[in-house]
């Protein structure tokens, strides 16, 4: 077990450390110079030639990317100025710290993600579980109808919708901002619900028809129908012979989703202005800063690999076919 | 009549399709007495398994039945689904034909024995695992006490349908459903586990309903033999009368179409 | 005339275990086997699950390539043919599967699936495909009324006459049942293996009937061959594997058999001879 726990965080190392030279490679060689940019409109020969040394960009490209590696570790001096570790560079926009943008800005994904996630787990597996059971009545059709048109319905044009409704109109919520909890509870509540439904929306529509179709799979499983031989109650039989077979292979999906959405929800973050991960990611690639762009793809990748090392584990944990090698 | 322990009498079980409802099974009457196999068998679509599901309630949905299903004379044909789980596992229990499908693959098979023994008769978690141990003990699992904590998935072929058959039994019932048992095994398990329940079944007294297309194992096995077509009875009667002197052309057509092992004649 | 030679085959299969946990290991299915088929002749291999009789069936119909040994058909060693000399050896050697539906393709027509072979050579028999595949149904017991039909619209012992139609088509010297008859009922199942049979005499092929069934394989093999775990423990005609079984495993699964009460099932031939 610890040897395969370590193999798999090895190979994460590994895939980290691809994802890195990738997202390097593309954007430090493939877009303008970034000390032109810098030094925008006024500018000379000379102060692009001191950028370029203060950025190392004189550099072989191995060295300048060993520079970023490190710097990540154990800091690294620009000029002057020194960076500490885990340094990811500077905003050629804001000259703000990278690592410091990300800290300020991942509580707002997180809080996001998880409210979106819990949302759409409650709607999606408890509206499925109902469909699956009533199969065929006009609840089961009527859900499965709006679960479709709700995977089709895009994020932004509900999102829209909503604010207009809501806020505008009927003006019950107030325009979404990333007040922290602590601050004002309700508030919190308020400015955080509409971005958490228009996210939870699609998912909880794809994870119901999911959900249901796993749980009409497993009732006509048979051992589901041994289950009902054995003169089970009806809740044990739902519990151990229908949820858990049904709901296991969710686990894997839902897993993925949701470390998908920790590195930002680009849409819904950029429509209601809330200042998280996914917002600061679509303003760095509008204006090109390098830095940023290369820490939010570093960061989402890390939430992606990981995520799967640990959707494996908990497959493995879940699963005894899986678990136990047969003897 | 009040000596038998199983009665099916004029059981008729209609399916709805896409064609309108549909006799599966028509007419049929049986009895299955203390002790006694009573075999029944036919092709796909005669109607055998249809008939065993119907005695637990366990058809599809919007299947209806009528005639009459009588276990020590109580009626069990029309009770309700709460109703019948006092019944179902615990006076009449059933094993089916592939194993591995047959036990839920999330589980012990422990477990799956002690649930269904704690339904029935209640107490503690580690008096059921003890019936467990005890039911695996009975159809010569080796190393019960170990395997008891085993996965479906860790048993080969035949040690599952073991594990099924110990679990059948582990309440006592007074009939055994087996609804093509050793049909999807091989035949050296298969012939080993037609000896396991012939062995159980002199040592418990439990009536068995053995289901199966193969008319050799019906031979061994069964005392009385009701052969289906197509949802009819066509033949009903001892074992002996229906193999050595057939009534129906049916019966003799099925009988000329098994292949021989020891036959000296070849055509 | 031996028309296929199966000399020292062995297949290795590289299984991952079942755990997430489990390192790579080797499961030798096919084990060193080696075995000839006469022209003419129907060679049975019987064995029970997980005995290495399909894997052999498979790289004899060089639907798998073996780890080692050779295949060698009428003279010729097809184990690494490629091209034409594989097309060649297709058209000899034919294989009819356990399950029909699941190897007819449920959206042609019979008359597509019997001619398939042909039109894949780009050959139009003569007479056309119609008369053609109408002459083949013929042969194999179908109402050749029915060619322009779908495989769902036919029972299972019709389908499984079909896929026996359309090995025929490329008028093979080989046919390689692999549990041809085993899903079907007891009076389909007399039905095809007769037709088999009759097919046989008419044409003159060879056949390598796969099958678990041993009451089966002795109504219609000249020699058996018994595999356990993946070698072939025994080897002879029908008369001396059935009669005079010679290795323990042999007679193990000859005793396993399940069998009609015989005094019961003599008495009722007499009565019906009377």
């Amino acid at each position: 077990m610890m040897r395969y726990v370590l193999g798999r965080l090895g190979g994460v190392v590994l895939i980290l450390l691809a994802v890195c030279l990738f997202t390097y490679l593309i954007f430090f060689k493939l877009s303008p110079d970034p000390a032109v940019m810098i030094c925008g409109k006024t500018c000379t020969p000379e102060r692009i030639d001191s950028i370029r040394d203060v950025l190392g960009l004189n550099q072989p490209l191995l060295t300048q990317f060993w520079d970023f590696l490190s710097g990540i570790f154990v800091g690294r001096d620009y000029g002057s100025v020194h960076c500490s570790a885990p340094c990811l560079g500077y905003s050629f926009q804001t000259n703000e710290s990278v690592w410091s943008m990300i800290t300020a800005r991942l509580p707002v994904s997180i809080t996001v993600a998880v409210g979106a996630a819990v949302l759409w787990l409650l709607v999606g597996v408890i509206g499925g579980l109902v469909s699956a059971v009533k199969q065929g009545t006009w609840w089961d059709r009527s859900a499965m109808g709006l679960a479709l048109g709700g995977v089709s319905v895009p994020n932004y044009v509900l999102a829209l919708l909503l604010q207009y409704v809501l806020v505008v109109k009927l003006q019950l919520l107030p325009f979404p901002s990333a007040v922290p909890f602590a601050d004002n509870p309700l508030l919190w509540f308020e400015s955080y619900l509409m971005p958490w439904v228009v996210l939870a929306v699609g998912y909880a529509c794809l994870y119901a028809r999911l959900t249901r179709s796993n749980v009409i799979d497993t009732l006509a499983e048979n051992y589901y129908r041994t289950a009902r031989a054995k003169g089970l109650n009806g809740a044990l039989i739902m519990r151990r012979h229908a949820l858990r077979p049904a709901l296991t292979p969710i686990t894997t999906i839902f897993g993925m989703d949701f470390a998908g959405l920790l590195g930002g929800a680009l849409i819904t973050e950029t429509v209601f202005g809330l200042n998280g991960i996914g917002k600061m990611a679509a303003d760095s690639i509008a204006k090109n800063d390098q830095p940023v762009i290369m820490a939010v793809t570093l960061l989402a990748a890390f939430f992606v690999v990981i995520g799967n090392v640990v959707v494996d584990l908990l497959y493995t944990a879940l699963d005894p076919r899986v678990r136990v090698v047969s003897s | 009549m009040s000596d038998e322990l199983f009665v099916v009498d004029n059981l008729t079980v209609t399916l709805p399709t896409s064609r309108g409802p549909v006799d599966v099974v028509k007419n049929v009457s049986f009895t299955v007495g203390r002790d006694e196999t009573v075999g029944i068998v036919g092709e796909s679509g005669s109607g055998k398994s249809m008939t065993a599901l119907a005695v637990l309630g366990l058809l599809p949905r919007g299947a209806r039945t009528s005639g009459s299903v009588r276990l020590d004379g109580a009626e069990l044909l029309g009770r309700s689904d709460r109703d019948l789980r006092s019944v179902r596992g615990n006076a009449i229990s059933m094993v089916f034909q592939d194993p591995l499908s047959s036990l839920n693959p999330y589980y012990t098979v422990g477990l799956q024995i002690s649930e269904m023994y704690r339904t029935h008769r209640g107490g503690s978690r580690s008096a059921a695992r003890k019936v467990a141990i005890e039911a695996l003990e009975r159809v010569h699992i080796p190393d019960a006490a170990r395997r008891v904590d085993h996965y479906p998935h860790q048993f080969s072929g035949g040690m599952r349908q073991r594990v099924m058959i110990a679990m059948a039994l582990c309440c006592s019932p007074s009939l055994l459903i087996a609804d093509e048992p050793t049909t999807a095994l091989d035949v050296t398990v298969q012939a080993q586990i037609l000896e396991l329940l012939g062995e159980l079944q002199s040592t418990t007294g439990t009536g068995m309903m053995f289901i199966t297309h193969d008319l050799a194992v019906i031979s061994s096995i069964a005392q009385r033999v009701l052969v289906m077509q197509s949802g009819d009875p066509v033949e009903y009667g001892t074992a002996e009368q229906v193999f050595s002197a057939p009534r129906h052309e049916y019966t003799r057509m099925l009988l000329d179409a098994v292949p021989r092992i020891d036959d000296e004649v070849l055509s | 005339m031996t028309l296929l030679q199966v000399r020292g085959v062995t297949k290795e299969f590289v299984t991952r275990g079942e755990g997430t946990m489990a390192r790579r290991s080797t499961f030798t299915a096919v084990d060193d086997v080696s075995f000839e088929v006469e022209l003419g002749e129907t060679l049975a291999i019987v064995g029970e699950s997980g005995s290495g009789k399909s894997t052999t069936a498979r790289i004899a119909a060089r639907l798998l390539e073996p780890t080692a040994g050779t295949v060698v058909f009428d003279g010729q060693d097809v184990t690494k043919a490629r091209g034409r000399e594989l097309a060649t050896f297709r058209n000899n050697v034919q294989v009819v599967f356990q399950d029909p539906f699941s190897s007819l393709n449920p959206r042609y027509t019979v008359e597509r699936i019997v001619t398939a072979p042909l039109t894949y050579q780009g050959i139009t028999p003569k007479g056309g495909r119609r008369a053609f595949t109408q002459e083949l149904m013929e042969r194999v017991g179908l109402n050749p009324d029915h060619c322009r039909r779908y495989p769902a619209q036919f029972s299972g012992g019709q389908a499984q006459r079909i896929g026996i139609a359309r090995a025929l088509a490329v008028n093979p010297k080989l046919v390689i049942c692999d549990e041809a008859v085993s899903a079907l009922d007891v009076s389909i199942q007399a039905q095809v293996l007769e037709l088999l049979m009759r097919l046989q005499r008419e044409s003159g092929f060879s056949y390598v009937f796969i099958a678990h069934d041993l009451a089966v394989v002795r109504q219609i093999s000249q020699r058996v061959a018994v595999m356990n775990r993946g070698r072939i423990v025994e080897v002879g005609t029908r008369d001396q594997v059935f009669g005079d079984p010679q290795d323990e495993y042999t007679k193990t699964l000859l005793a396993a058999v399940p069998r009609i009460n015989p005094e019961w099932d003599a008495r009722r031939r007499g009565k019906e001879a009377s």
